[in-house]
């Protein structure tokens, strides 16, 4: 179905009127808005790879885990395909999704007339469907309730980076409209076509 | 609602990466360079055998052990129904209804919601497409998030490393449920609802 979706005003959102699809929210600062949130998403996730994650202990023996080891203890464990899902869905994938809107974003609100802002949105928007760093904070607490009764465990410096990491990156990425992101990029490459 | 106008009526296609309307005679996004379709290729087809590579691996998924505990050097195996029987009876019901709903219901209720949405679209019979497209958008957005039993799965054994005392090992299970979750969220990808609508409009003319 075609809709006619230039006369949004700041702040609107436009839904599809056969099947109330979100289709695309119009943001005069959405640019800025992402950027801030992205870099701040950032830091949190680099506290979070660098601190200890959780902490177990047992009738006097105690076991301290990072972030990263998640992945790694099950590629000790010879299921070395599973320890790249889980490190790509939880680590991987979300900070080049960051890394790439940081590059995107920033060159979109410089003017950059490159090729680049192209490719990059493209490997982006391919990328993004397969991170799952909300779903992995859900299996955290899950997995906290599971052993609340076998031993104590104390929650790191790094848990609650993460749950900071995860508000930020689903921020990010939401303030980022796909649709007005792609009309920008493309009315950029157009004045460059002009001017060349 | 008689009078709608759509895209592919008008020889436009929209790119499903960065949603350009194109003229559908290009085959290439002029904006971003994807493959340009009016709507997604053998998509029925592709859906259905995405399915079925699900259904088959939904099979070891719960006969084999997704963890196996270590307590004192005994292993003792336990299946993701397994989990959940074993949480009821330590009286934690509302963590074993998460781990059910999320292990059991969702991919069990998405593959089901997407065997019911090829077969209707498979016989052509028009009716409730606000209601089925609807039905599709949950299947797309609750499809990551059975992947949580696998992550559940990754931290424990992580977490618990306490060797000749406690320690968690992963099962096959997890390696064959991982690759549901991952198979369903393709198969979601590869439907279009836009078929229905298709099929409506070619009954009212």
């Amino acid at each position: 179905m075609l809709f006619n979706v230039s006369s949004l005003q700041d702040g609107q959102t436009a839904r599809c009127a056969r099947c109330g699809q979100f289709l695309t929210r119009y943001r005069s600062d959405g640019l800025e808005r992402a950027l801030a949130y992205n870099i701040a998403a950032l830091v949190a996730l680099a506290v979070a790879c660098s601190f200890p994650f959780m902490q177990f202990k047992a009738s006097g023996f105690e076991n301290l885990m990072t972030l990263p080891q998640t992945a790694l203890e099950l590629y000790r464990n010879g299921m070395p395909f599973l320890a790249l899902l889980v490190a790509a869905f939880i680590i991987l994938i979300p900070t080049a999704v960051l890394i790439l809107q940081l590059i995107l974003v920033s060159s979109l609100l410089r003017g950059s007339r490159s090729e680049w802002p192209r490719r990059l949105g493209r490997l982006m928007y391919t990328l993004e469907a397969w991170s799952m760093v909300d779903v992995f904070l859900i299996g955290v607490i899950v997995s906290l309730v599971k052993i609340a009764h076998m031993a104590t465990v104390v929650l790191g410096i790094s848990f609650w980076a993460y749950a900071g990491f995860t508000i930020l990156f689903v921020l990010a990425i939401s303030n980022l409209d796909r649709f007005q992101c792609w009309r920008q990029i493309e009315a950029l490459s157009r004045t460059g076509e002009h001017t060349a | 609602m008689s009078q709608t106008v759509t895209a592919a009526a008008n020889g436009l296609a929209s790119c499903h990466l960065c949603l350009k309307l194109a003229p559908k005679e290009l085959h290439h996004c002029p904006c971003c360079g994807e493959a340009l379709h009016v709507r997604k290729a053998d998509s029925l087809q592709r859906t259905f055998a995405l399915l079925v590579t699900a259904s088959v691996l939904y099979i070891p998924a719960n006969l084999l052990p997704i963890m196996i505990t270590e307590q004192f050097g005994q292993p003792m195996e336990s299946t993701i129904l397994g989990g959940v029987v074993l949480l009821i009876k330590l009286g934690s019901v509302p963590i074993a209804a998460i781990i059910f709903i999320a292990s059991v219901m969702v991919p069990l209720g998405k593959m089901l919601a997407l065997y019911y949405l090829c077969w209707t679209l498979n016989r052509g019979t028009p009716g409730n497409e606000r209601q089925r497209t609807i039905a599709y958008r949950m299947t797309e957005l609750i499809g990551k998030w059975s992947m949580v039993d696998v992550f559940v799965v990754s931290i424990l054994v992580a977490l618990i490393h306490l060797t000749g005392l406690l320690v968690i090992m992963p099962g096959g299970a997890a390696m064959a449920f991982a690759g549901v979750v991952i198979v369903t969220i393709i198969a979601a990808e590869s439907f279009d609802p836009r078929i229905m609508w298709d099929q409506r409009e070619a009954q009212h003319e």
